[in-house]
């Protein structure tokens, strides 16, 4: 039976020498055949192609040659040069793109932008996404943070060393860099209160849950539908629901209560949290051998002892596990919060949106993203030593 | 009570929370509702053009649904064939980064290069929805134990052959629900693509909060919840009738 199998180990390095193989033809392509930067007259138009030439293809065959260093039989040697090799060709796309602006932007009108083009942000992601494979053979376990530290640290010190600061991102980031990270403060704000409102209605329903009965089939129903709700309607509801409570009982504004603001953004992102947190916390308390609890109440242990020092305990990989999927989709969420006057990221978003804006899009974008992926990894990082 | 909830079908509570929400929708009843409730009103939202714009709606998250679950089975199948664990694991770590960029992002990412209207809603659903679709494929079909698969060869069962009347057959109960929950995902999320100037359900909603017209805000509300309602319950009748007509 054994022998109908496919030959496993053959196959997966197949895989893994396929993977970077293709990571290093995107960015050839990318650094190549796309343009890397763009020059335009202002900030709201879009701009001419501009590609870095030979520069371009030197990075790209640099991104090919970790690739092939990767792909050749493993040893410690050639994945540390591949390593190498793909982190020299991040710095080096890093400082072109950067020269590359001032060059552009030399003798132009103060109003002229040097926006990175598709080439830099696809020919990025690729030389990062081959870094992160490099430092995965050379780190096992810590590869994946060891590439992230050593792409946004060059990335810091050259945007520290005023190297990119023709560039478009960076001028619009001065422009507004107060907004922006008041914006940022605010975000995690939003997203940490909606957890921790989440959180308190969920402790509660996830204990209801433990006893299986009509009480608990309701609230699996209810919080089931309101996932099927969008979040625009849910946080249009809410703005029309509060306005409409206020109507009637004037008194709770003095209590801070708004219609327009953080309230309606905070209690509608903690509405979807409340799925993943209350099916994660009931699994984890659940998660108890019956044996073990036995054992806990032939010691005389209260059912809230038993909770407390014996379910909780043993439960908690499976708890931080929902935890961690319920900050990650706060963070997301509370960007629609920007629509509903909480302010945030998302409001820099939908103010670029309106400008029509690529600049202050990203600024309000990108920082959703790394703050996502930055909870993410983070979490999955304190689960992981929980478990070891 | 509880015996009468179980003999009805799945999709009853979908189906009369989406009925009562399209009912809540219209402007003869939002608008004495709204107004009971001493909440400001404008201008009602015809019925009329609600309707134009659910067919708006559907036809986007439809579109955006088939790109979607089309490309994550095709690509879900393809990380089960010969190159297995490595791609497993590639396709997870893709699955947690595209979840990181919720729709609205990607929608106002896009917006600069595809601009206004229908792509950058498209291209948000299609993000949004592949990777459960692909994780969901390639989960179940890894759930077909080894020995049915040896079976198949050994009775000369091609490899294609053994997928689609093996393994796609014994794996269909869990990827039919992945297909669902994208489904439901795509109709929800296509309201977010009102940012950027496509019409769905979510236009009232943006116009009605950047005019202070309570009354669109609630009318576009209930008709794009009600859609998902009903979407739902449409993607589970379907799938008990073919459920009943396989078993028969």
């Amino acid at each position: 039976m054994t022998r109908l199998m496919p030959p496993r180990p053959m196959s997966s390095l197949t895989a893994s020498r396929a993977l970077p193989l293709a990571a290093a033809g995107l960015a050839v392509a990318a650094l190549v055949a796309l343009p890397v930067l763009t020059l335009a007259p202002n900030r709201l138009v879009p701009g001419a192609p501009v590609g870095i030439g030979l520069p371009g293809l030197g990075l790209g065959l640099l991104a090919l040659v970790a690739a092939l260093l990767l792909a050749a039989p493993a040893s410690a040697r050639t994945s540390r040069l591949a390593l190498a090799a793909a982190l020299a060709a991040w710095c080096g796309l890093v400082l072109a793109t950067g020269q590359g602006a001032a060059g552009l932007l030399a003798g132009k009108p103060a109003a002229a932008r040097a926006v990175l083009g598709s080439g830099a942000w696809l020919g990025g992601l690729a030389l990062a996404g081959l870094t992160a494979a490099a430092a995965r053979a050379v780190f096992p376990r810590w590869g994946g943070l060891v590439a992230a530290s050593l792409l946004l640290g060059f990335l810091a010190l050259a945007a520290g060393g005023g190297l990119l600061d023709s560039l478009s991102l960076t001028v619009e980031y001065r422009a507004r860099a107060g907004a922006v990270n008041a914006a940022f403060l605010q975000h995690l704000g939003l997203a940490g209160a909606a957890l921790l409102l989440a959180l308190a209605v969920s402790v509660p329903l996830a204990i209801l849950r433990l006893r299986d009965g009509p009480a608990s089939r309701l609230v699996d129903g209810l919080l089931n539908g309101v996932q099927v709700v969008p979040a625009l309607a849910l946080f249009a509801a809410l703005v029309a629901g509060l306005s409409g409570l206020l109507a009637l009982v004037p008194a709770l504004r003095g209590l801070g209560l708004a219609a327009i603001g953080p309230v309606p953004a905070v209690i509608g992102t903690a509405a979807y949290l409340c799925l993943p947190l209350v099916r994660g916390l009931a699994a984890g308390l659940a998660a108890a051998d019956p044996a073990v609890l036995h054992a806990a109440r032939a010691m005389g242990l209260t059912p809230s002892a038993t909770l407390l020092r014996v379910r909780l305990p043993l439960g908690a990989p499976v708890i931080a596990g929902a935890l961690r999927v319920a900050a990650v989709q706060s963070v997301g969420l509370a960007t629609l919060g920007g629509l509903v006057g909480a302010g945030g990221l998302g409001a820099v978003v939908f103010e670029g949106m309106a400008q029509f804006a690529q600049d202050l899009i990203l600024l309000g974008a990108l920082p959703v993203i790394g703050l996502a992926l930055a909870v993410d990894a983070g979490l999955a990082l304190l689960t992981n030593r929980e478990a070891a | 009570m509880n015996r009468a909830m179980k003999r009805l079908p799945r999709c009853a509570a979908p189906l009369a929370l989406g009925l009562v929400l399209a009912g809540l929708s219209l402007p003869e009843v939002a608008g004495p509702l709204v107004r009971l409730l001493g909440m400001q009103t404008g201008t009602p939202v015809p019925a009329g053009r609600l309707a134009w714009l659910a067919r708006h709606h559907l036809a986007l998250a439809l579109g955006g649904f088939l790109l979607a679950g089309g490309a994550g089975l095709v690509l879900g199948i393809l990380a089960t064939r010969a190159a297995g664990a490595s791609v497993r694991g590639a396709l997870d770590t893709l699955a947690a980064a595209a979840q990181a960029a919720p729709p609205v992002v990607v929608v106002a990412l896009a917006l600069p290069v595809l601009g206004f209207g229908a792509p950058p809603i498209l291209l948000a659903l299609t993000a949004y929805g592949l990777m459960p679709v692909m994780r969901g494929t390639a989960g179940a079909l890894a759930t077909v134990p080894e020995d049915v698969r040896a079976a198949a060869t050994a009775m000369g069962l091609t490899p294609t052959q053994t997928l689609l009347r093996v393994e796609l057959p014994l794996a269909a109960g869990p990827i039919l629900e992945a297909l669902r929950v994208v489904l439901v995902l795509a109709v929800a999320t296509a309201a977010v693509g009102a940012l950027a100037g496509a019409q769905t359900l979510g236009t009232p909603i943006v116009v009605g909060l950047q005019t202070q017209n309570t009354l669109a805000l609630v009318q576009g509300a209930a008709a794009a919840a009600s859609l998902a309602f009903l979407a739902d319950a449409a993607w589970l009748a379907a799938a008990s009738g073919l459920g009943r007509r396989l078993r028969r």
